[in-house]
């Protein structure tokens, strides 16, 4: 999935003259498969869209999108668009369910992408009665490797086809309880879940608001930094290096997004 | 029998990407082990105890129950599923450990003490010495076991 994320971050980024190629630019990471987006929700979405967008336009494959909630003000050209299937589950158990539903598909989707994993987490431990130290651990465990698992599953399925759109990849996002108070820097420290899902997770894409100058300066709305890291290597290339790559992304009046390689 | 245990030493591959080495070594020497003899020599079962502590007597009394069964559905899907001392199913997944159970979170979710569950370390060994039992269920099924909506 870190491939997807970086051709994103390609596609959009300035590249100051006429190198408008987005393929261009330093050489793609060794690609991980599943990746953790952590950050605010509202910009965390825009990535994922993006990423949906990316792969159904630029690489041509089909994508799954799960979200708690219906996307307000998905753009048209989004919604007609055949390759990417919206599902809006409402709670754990039917998000369990319909990724777990998956392998019944005949034309299995190249991306899974999961919109909020803190909210369907979340909103499974409002129910019940106990303290917060109750299966929450678990019940992420059970999501992630379920997401893993499938995306394993489905890669199998599409080289047996032999079709380019191999491997599958899966992206999720999550806003960590420590994180949404702004101040901690590194949640997983603090947060148990956070932690787990790192767990299953290859790669992890961090989003991280600059308030410093330099916004004002590009004259953007806001500034962020996007931190791609990884440390697993899928097993056929243990030598790979381990993935950390840095960009910067300017959101200007309009909405309009510029990433920027550090 | 022979086509079964060349099935299963290909998903016990997969999953051993999350081994540490020692741990991988010691699976590749007790199947090559029980291939020959059909027996695990008392050198390799205090290996395991050393890697996998008091885990590793509970997993072979799972072991000795023939309670590790690999269900597939026509899509190709499989899962694994353990049957508990207390007749209680719990599905492991192919390619990442993760086990419902309540050792799994508290050991090695939270504590990070230990690598696998007694589940887990019995569907590697019944995999190891090719006595997991097979089952087919259909696609239908298979989603539910995968989303511990329900048994098959
Ligand atoms: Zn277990």
């Amino acid at each position: 999935m870190t491939d997807i994320l970086t051709l994103v971050f390609r596609t959009l980024s300035s590249q100051t003259g006429q190198n408008k190629d987005p393929s261009a630019g330093p050489p793609s990471p060794a690609p991980r498969s599943s990746t953790l987006l952590v950050g605010e929700h509202r910009l965390s979405r825009s990535v994922l869209l993006l990423a949906a967008v990316t792969a159904a336009s630029e690489l041509g494959v089909r994508v799954a999108f799960f979200a708690q909630t219906q996307i307000q003000s998905l753009p048209e050209c989004l919604q007609r668009c055949s390759r990417i299937t919206f599902s809006y589950p409402r709670t754990l158990e039917e998000l369990l369910q319909q990724v777990a539903g998956l392998h019944e598909s005949p034309c299995p989707p190249s991306l899974i992408i999961i919109d909020r994993l803190d909210g369907f987490l979340r909103g499974a431990v409002a129910g019940s009665h106990v303290g917060f130290h109750s299966g929450d651990e678990s019940r992420a465990a059970h999501l992630a490797a379920l997401l893993c698992d499938t995306a394993a599953f489905l890669t199998e399925v599409l080289e047996k086809r032999g079709s380019s759109s191999a491997p599958c990849r899966a992206i999720a996002s999550f806003l960590s309880d420590a994180d949404s108070g702004q101040e901690s820097r590194d949640a997983s420290a603090t947060d148990p879940v956070l932690a787990v899902l790192d767990r299953y997770f290859q790669a992890r894409c961090t989003l991280d608001q600059d308030r410093s100058y330099e916004a004002a300066a590009a004259a953007a709305q806001e500034a962020w930094h996007v931190y791609l890291s990884g440390t697993k290597i899928p097993d056929d290339c243990e030598d790979g290096p381990a993935l950390a790559q840095e960009w910067k992304l300017f959101i200007f009046p309009e909405g309009l997004m510029e990433f920027k390689l550090v | 029998m022979k086509s079964g245990s060349a099935r299963s030493k290909k998903l016990c591959g997969k999953m051993r990407t999350f081994l540490p080495a020692v741990a991988e070594q010691l699976f590749g020497d007790i199947q090559k082990n029980y291939e020959e003899t059909t027996q695990i020599p008392d050198d390799l079962l205090i290996a395991l105890k050393f890697v996998f502590g008091t885990c590793a007597l509970q997993a072979l009394d799972l072991v000795d129950q023939r309670s590790v069964t690999c269900l597939s559905s026509p899509s190709g899907r499989k899962a694994f599923q353990v049957t508990g001392g207390s007749g209680r199913l719990y599905t492991c997944f192919l390619s990442c450990h993760y086990c419902p159970c309540p050792a799994f979170t508290y050991t090695v979710l939270r504590r990070n003490q230990g690598l696998l569950c007694k589940h887990i370390l019995a569907v590697y060994l019944c995999q190891a010495m090719a006595v997991t039992q097979q089952e087919s269920v259909s696609d239908q099924q298979m989603s539910a076991v995968l989303s511990g909506t329900e048994g098959p």
